[in-house]
């Protein structure tokens, strides 16, 4: 193909990605995963022949949100999946308009939390932000936390590649590493605290160190959901006592974890802690 | 992104209604963030929102006529369309951030702790005149009648709209009926003295001593929910007999009640027999 | 049998084993860093591999010791904390996390 028409079509699926929902889109090369994870895992073993990987990233919580003194506010609507949206039009005007196979990458776990593919590393690798400290988050550089989709397809696009600037640590992060021994998301959640955070940043002010406890973690970003469901359930399922037993069934928490199971949207994304205190994007979150 | 000093609030105003209406809201108003007094404290847009000045409220999705028409009452039961409104609220707010600089946070249509709403839609529905309280529950708008609402609190100072006078409710048939025969179509239909939930007097054109079994209610409009399925599983866990265990699990209750709950975006609203024979938006359920 | 689910004595001979080498904790995900420093964790595949199980075992021991990890206890304490700390940020800022670390570099 004439290089001139990949570069015009690549313009053409951003801006359409952009109109159709995403704050952000970039396009990584499918063959930029084998360095980072293993055989079936990668765009090509979900779609053969995959050329490119169109990713689209949207913000979650509005900046009033995120003011918000009642932190259930965000759990029940902190994301609303608009970036799942716009990525099922990006692969339906792949399909019809260019004739090409697109789809949606697989981002849902279907093993535990492991999902076939990563969206984190589709972000990463399409230059729409770095993982950070706060984990492992990929943070845009202009809005910090979004949610990211992506779409396979065997069209090929003009790629972005990783960004070449790290994103995370924010200079003002580096400074209170250096002056205090954490960061503010650090010390938001520390893990020598109860929480799920820590890390140590270089003389070069790049992230030599970090460490994440995912299932920490979870316990707050999925508070009421899947898991909370299960863990009551088999709580509930060994009292004896029956009066105890319908007094669990009944309760404030198991009630809201039926409902967290109910409302796909509700039952991600909980705990916004370690972002609330993150410097990058902040001014994207300070309107007046 | 507008500057603020260079805002016209009633413009503003307009331009939202606009975008409300082009996305599928059939109407649209304003309340004043401080005329909620009669909100408990904790619930009231300041709440939410810091320095919330208005709440913006969005109507629409209405159950078809084609809907109201199917004499097999379980169509309704899983076509109920509520979920249309929240996703225009959450656009809404998105769209007063982004194109006004004022914070904006669409209210949450689940429930914070202890199973309460964050806010009551229906008073700030009531309050931006979008509709009024009725004897049996839900706000009615005068022409369209039943609708579903949803709200966005917002710092941004727009134009605030007034309650409604005369009120929706009771429609001048429905004053009539009382001052005939004692009742009205709603209390007819689902009356408390008779295993229902509604109950009420009509005096000088207004209704008085309203009384609504909410706890029956949702017996009903929740009919396979999360309530229901906590019952059946409290029920299932103390049966005994492993044989009955399993009917009680595979029973057509249990399995509705699940799907309910996995379509819950769809299947929350299971009961309108109070709406169905509300004169009040009569005409938007019938076709010639 | 029904549906499959591991036993348990299989389960509390490899769980701590495979949660170690799975994603649960995550140390070095950072792309930037070199490859001798970081930390991928491994697939269910690369796991049954080097622990001679069946992919099928590894798969569902792991999902078990995830969900197992931490008790009900931690997701009410996520509660508290969650409240705790919006609650703070929105009276104090920055300082709400900051302060505590700032007073322990003066000493």
């Amino acid at each position: 193909m004439h290089a001139s028409e990949t570069e015009s079509r690549t313009q053409q699926i951003k801006q359409f990605a952009l109109d159709a929902g995403g704050d952000v889109v970039g396009i990584a090369n499918p063959r930029d995963w084998d360095e980072h994870v293993p055989e079936g895992h990668r765009p090509y073993d979900i779609l053969p022949g995959a050329k490119s990987v169109v990713v689209v990233g949207s913000r979650g919580p509005t900046a009033g949100a995120w003011r918000s003194p009642n932190h259930r506010v965000m759990e029940v609507n902190g994301y609303d999946f608009r970036n799942d949206a716009a990525i099922h039009r990006v692969a339906d005007m792949i399909e019809s308009d260019f004739d090409h196979l697109a789809i949606q990458a697989p981002g849902l776990p279907t093993g535990g939390h492991l999902p076939p593919m990563s969206m984190m590393l589709s972000a990463v690798l399409a230059g729409l932000g770095t993982r950070s400290l706060a984990a492992n988050i990929i943070l845009n550089p202009k809005y910090g936390l979004l949610y990211y989709s992506a779409c396979i397809t065997t069209l090929e696009f003009d790629y972005d590649g990783m960004l070449e600037q790290d994103v995370c640590p924010h200079h003002m992060c580096v400074e209170s590493y250096r002056r205090f021994g954490k960061t503010p998301c650090m010390a938001a959640c520390p893990s020598d605290n109860g929480g799920c955070l820590d890390g140590a940043i270089d003389d070069d002010g790049r992230i030599e160190y970090s460490y994440y406890d995912r299932e920490r973690c979870v316990s707050r970003a999925m508070n009421f959901g899947i898991n909370s469901f299960q863990k009551s359930l088999a709580q509930i399922v060994a009292e004896e006592d029956s009066e105890r037993q319908s007094t669990m069934i009944h309760s404030d928490f198991f009630s809201r974890s039926c409902s967290a199971i109910t409302n796909y949207k509700e039952s991600v994304a909980q705990c916004f802690e370690c972002m609330r205190v993150c410097p990058i994007g902040r001014t994207e979150r300070k309107l007046q | 992104m507008t500057a603020q000093n260079k805002i016209d609030f009633a413009t503003a105003k307009s331009e939202l209604a606009a975008i409300a209406g082009k996305s599928g809201a059939l109407v649209s108003g304003v309340a004043s963030a401080g005329a909620f007094d009669d909100a408990p404290e904790g619930y009231r847009p300041a709440d939410i929102l810091p320095h919330a000045k208005s709440v913006l409220v969005v109507g629409g999705a209405q159950p078809r006529a084609g809907d109201w028409q199917s004499p097999n009452y379980q169509h309704m039961e899983v076509t109920t369309t509520s979920d249309r409104m929240q996703t225009l609220a959450l656009k809404m707010a998105r769209f007063i951030e982004d194109r006004f600089s004022y914070y904006a946070v669409a209210v949450p249509a689940g429930v914070d702790r202890g199973q309460q709403p964050f806010m009551s839609i229906s008073m700030a529905a009531d309050l931006a005149g979008c509709g009024s309280k009725s004897l049996a529950g839900p706000v009615l708008h005068p022409e369209f009648g039943f609708m579903y609402y949803g709200a966005i609190i917002t710092t941004m100072p727009l134009p605030a709209d007034k309650p409604l006078d005369p009120p929706a409710c009771p429609a001048p048939e429905c004053v009539r009926m009382y001052e005939a025969e004692g009742t009205t179509p709603c209390l007819n239909t689902c009356p408390a003295k008779a295993g229902g939930c509604l109950d009420g007097r009509i005096e000088d054109g207004r209704f008085t001593e309203r009384q609504y079994d909410a706890t029956r209610c949702a017996t009903r409009v929740q009919n396979y929910w999360v309530p229901g399925f906590q019952k059946v599983l409290g029920a299932t866990l103390q049966e005994p007999d492993a044989e009955k265990q399993k009917m009680m699990l595979f029973s057509s209750m249990f399995s509705r009640t699940l799907w309910s709950m996995t379509y819950s975006n769809v299947a929350q609203g299971q009961c309108a027999e109070c709406m169905r024979v509300c004169p009040v938006g009569y005409e938007y359920r019938t076709k010639n | 049998m029904g549906f499959y689910f591991v036993d348990p004595e299989t389960y509390n001979k490899y769980k701590d084993e495979i949660l170690e080498m799975s994603h649960a904790v995550q140390v070095n995900f950072q792309e930037h860093l070199p490859a001798d420093k970081r930390q991928p964790g491994y697939s269910d595949k690369q796991i049954a591999e080097k622990l001679g199980l069946e992919l099928k075992v590894v798969r569902e021991i792991r999902c078990v010791a995830e969900r197992d990890k931490y008790p009900l206890d931690e997701f009410e304490e996520a509660i508290r904390f969650k409240e705790k700390a919006c609650l703070d940020y929105s009276v104090k800022g920055m300082s709400a996390v900051m302060e505590k670390y700032v007073k322990e570099s003066k000493k």
